[in-house]
């Protein structure tokens, strides 16, 4: 019977589109552990450090049965902050001076202090600032060992001679950040040649700064691959770059939807969390490509958090 | 700021004019790759095309190459190739990753169209060239080739809007053209850049395939044009 | 890794074999941004194609917006709705839908119109009504056409699909952004081969559709 046959066939094709749209996100039914509501949505920025520590706390939570789901790799401050406040994702892991900035808050190399301004400031957005990690990562302006020998560098300032003849390379929001290419100009007066979007300190940044694409780089003090090349991270003798512990973004509605065990529980990791653990995860990603889930489990692991 | 503020404050920035971030130097990037794919993809594609198609075989490989050429995600081949280049020492800025990228996907509708065209022209019209004594190659320059001019000029024009569109990917992997604007745009929340780089994509996308059409037009041979 | 000082192996199947769940998510991602986008663009496709069949000088208007939605870079698309509809799901269909309307209105209307005079001449000497004849003759007439169309819409929205990649999605797209950020071969080769794999076997799965829909021509 032909005509039946093909409406059934273009009845399951539109039959397939109304399922697949039905068929939301999968809610997390995590049945049988205490803490159920809604799913807490863990993103990262998109580069190693974010998706590893956002890995720690998504495995940390999920081990002690909070339903979990992962939106890693997210993209930018630019593109994650407004996701967070709209609501879009619960759970962040942020760099308290930075998010300061970012936020109109004034920051300083004082953690307390720069802790509260950035906290104070989120607090009305809806926006939770938990106990901030003694691990820091600030930005770090690389040059190669040659390079370094080359014009003597040894701090930032010792650019101001030569800027005017050297390319800068960094993430693609560098010229508009104020710990990057806008906070070297209006703290060291340097004006570079040239600026090239790369990535976010990423192998690519690498590659360049290598091949002699870029005199300077932007990378991070926690990133392994600046020992590994002997490369030179000049000093901010400025101190252009203030505080930046690892402190989780979590929207407020969250932590008093699951309450205090939850914030002890995400606590107990910032607690644990180093610069050192930072450094030496980052080289095992970025040298060794191993998998920032991995690195995450073993740090668990390491830490008594999993058996 | 409203986006149309945005976009006023990014046309009035002097770098927005003149550099190497300026639109024309954007333009001209995004311009010269994309020709270029279509070049490359034509000098090696064409050939082999007409061939196949002037001894009429081919029409199944055709169809396979078009289908998989589009089941490949043009992302993808350009993240391997951007690996790849880096690797072997290419510099991290250099449009060769795009450029493979871009020819691949040039390449499969050309090819396509170019055996179709030639396959279309009627068998009873080449062997009345063959009996007026034409040689192999006078059939094939002197009526297969013109008689399938308007199919393979389609075949350059999907191949060439695409690769415009595309070539913006390239903004990905570290190189420029308008796409940069768009990445750049994006990543700053520059909405002014973002709009600018999208529209000047859109427009030159559309420039190609008015004037490609126009050239199909024109290449027509003017007995197969539509009777007025 | 000439750069990094240390050669990562193109095929880590360890690393595959630890993230096969990861890997069964993203399929599931990819699918479903695939199907959706495609079923709305049929959808809206088809109310555009009755407008068009029934107002023919509204055909040249409509393929005009539809195409100019298409010479819009999917990038640009899907950060220029970021403001609008935010980072999400949505925000990547609605984009995914709009490259679909162009070639699936344009073979639906071409598939109508292909059909030949002389059966609907026959359809109308038999009595049909109009309504019946546009149900009966000429759509079933018109579905081989009108399948190429979806077919290709389909295999084009699951390589668009990798591009959601840049709103945090992707579907597979999401291995390759990773393994470009990471310079990770394994991760890349994944999201393109298993983009290719998917990609293929629906385009296959349109085709077997296509030559069922059309008896007539497999007797020839």
């Amino acid at each position: 019977m032909r005509k039946p046959f093909r409406a059934r066939a273009v009845g399951a094709i539109l039959g397939l589109a109304l399922v697949a749209t039905a068929c939301g996100s999968g809610d997390g039914a995590d049945e049988g552990t205490p803490p159920e509501g809604d799913p807490i949505r863990v993103a990262s920025f998109n580069f190693n450090e974010s998706v590893i520590v956002a890995e720690i706390y998504a495995q940390g939570l999920e081990a002690n049965g909070y339903p979990v789901e992962r939106q890693l790799n997210l993209g930018n401050r630019e593109v994650v902050k407004p996701a967070l406040e709209e609501g879009e994702i619960d759970l962040i892991p942020e760099y308290t001076g930075t998010v300061a900035g970012f936020l109109g808050a004034e920051a300083s190399a004082d953690s307390d202090a720069t802790w509260e301004a950035a906290s104070a400031a989120w607090e009305d957005m809806g926006i939770t600032l938990l106990a901030y990690s003694p691990a820091q990562d600030k930005n770090a302006y690389v040059v190669t060992g040659e390079t370094a020998e080359e014009f003597s560098l040894t701090t930032v300032s010792d650019l101001q001679s030569v800027a005017g003849e050297m390319i800068f390379g960094g993430p693609p929001e560098c010229p508009e950040r104020p710990l990057c290419l806008q906070g070297l100009q209006d703290v060291y007066g340097l004006e570079f040649a040239e600026f090239v979007p790369l990535d976010v300190g990423g192998p690519i940044t690498v590659a360049a700064l290598e091949g002699g694409e870029i005199d300077v780089g932007l990378l991070f003090t926690t990133s392994g691959v600046i020992a590994a090349n002997e490369w030179v991270s000049l000093e901010d003798d400025m101190g252009l770059n203030p505080a930046e512990n690892i402190v989780p973004a979590i929207r407020t509605e969250v932590v008093e939807a699951y309450g205090d065990d939850l914030v002890a529980l995400l606590d107990s990791y910032s607690e644990a969390l180093t610069t050192e653990d930072l450094t030496a995860m980052n080289a095992r990603a970025d040298l060794d490509q191993e998998d920032p889930a991995l690195i995450a489990e073993e740090w668990l692991t390491t830490n008594g958090f999993f058996e | 700021m409203t986006t149309w503020e945005s976009v006023q404050e990014f046309l009035s920035e002097p770098t927005t004019w003149s550099g190497p971030d300026s639109i024309w130097a954007r333009l001209g990037e995004h311009i010269w790759v994309s020709v270029a794919a279509v070049i490359i993809a034509g000098i090696l594609v064409l050939p082999l095309a007409v061939w196949l198609g002037h001894i009429r075989h081919g029409s199944g490989i055709a169809t396979a190459l078009v289908n998989i050429g589009r089941a490949v995600p043009s992302f993808g081949i350009l993240a391997i190739a951007f690996l790849v280049l880096v690797q072997m020492g290419a510099g991290v800025g250099e449009p060769w990753a795009v450029l493979v990228a871009l020819v691949a996907l040039a390449a499969p509708p050309m090819f396509t169209n170019t055996v179709a065209g030639i396959q279309a022209v009627q068998p009873a019209t080449i062997e009345s060239a063959r009996g007026m004594g034409l040689t192999e190659r006078e059939v094939l320059t002197g009526v297969e080739l013109p008689l399938s001019a308007p199919l393979m000029m389609e075949g350059l024009r999907i191949a060439f809007v695409q690769v415009i569109a595309t070539a913006t990917l390239g903004a990905l992997v570290a190189w420029g053209g308008l796409g940069r604007y768009i990445v750049d745009g994006f990543a700053q929340q520059d909405m002014g850049k973002l709009i600018v780089g999208a529209v000047l994509v859109g427009l030159l996308a559309i420039a190609a395939e008015l004037g490609l059409s126009a050239m199909q037009r024109a290449t027509t041979p003017r007995g197969m044009r539509p009777a007025r | 890794m000439r750069v990094l000082g240390q050669t990562s192996p193109l095929v880590d199947w360890d690393w595959i074999g630890r993230n096969l769940d990861q890997i069964a998510d993203r399929t599931w991602q990819h699918l479903s941004l695939t199907a959706v986008s495609v079923g709305i663009g049929l959808v809206i496709s088809v109310a555009l194609a009755i407008v068009a069949l029934r107002w023919r000088w509204s055909y040249t208007p409509i393929t005009w917006v539809t195409g100019l939605l298409y010479t819009i870079p999917s990038l640009a698309l899907f950060a220029l709705l970021v403001p609008v509809v935010g980072l999400n799901a949505t925000n990547a269909v609605i984009a995914l839908t709009s490259y679909t309307l162009l070639i699936i209105i344009r073979n639906l209307v071409a598939g109508i119109d292909g059909v030949p005079e002389a059966v609907l001449e026959a359809a109308d000497g038999m009595g049909y009504t109009r309504r019946a004849r546009f149900w009966k003759m000429e759509v079933p007439l018109a579905l081989p056409v009108i399948i190429a169309g979806l077919r290709i819409a389909t295999v084009t929205t699951v390589g668009l699909v990798t591009v959601t990649a840049v709103l945090g999605l992707g579907g597979y797209g999401y291995f390759i952004l990773r393994g470009l950020n990471t310079f990770f071969w394994t991760q890349i080769l994944v999201g393109v081969v298993l983009s290719v794999v998917l990609a293929t076997i629906l385009d296959i799965g349109f085709l077997f559709l296509q030559k069922a829909l059309s008896p007539w021509a497999r007797r020839a």
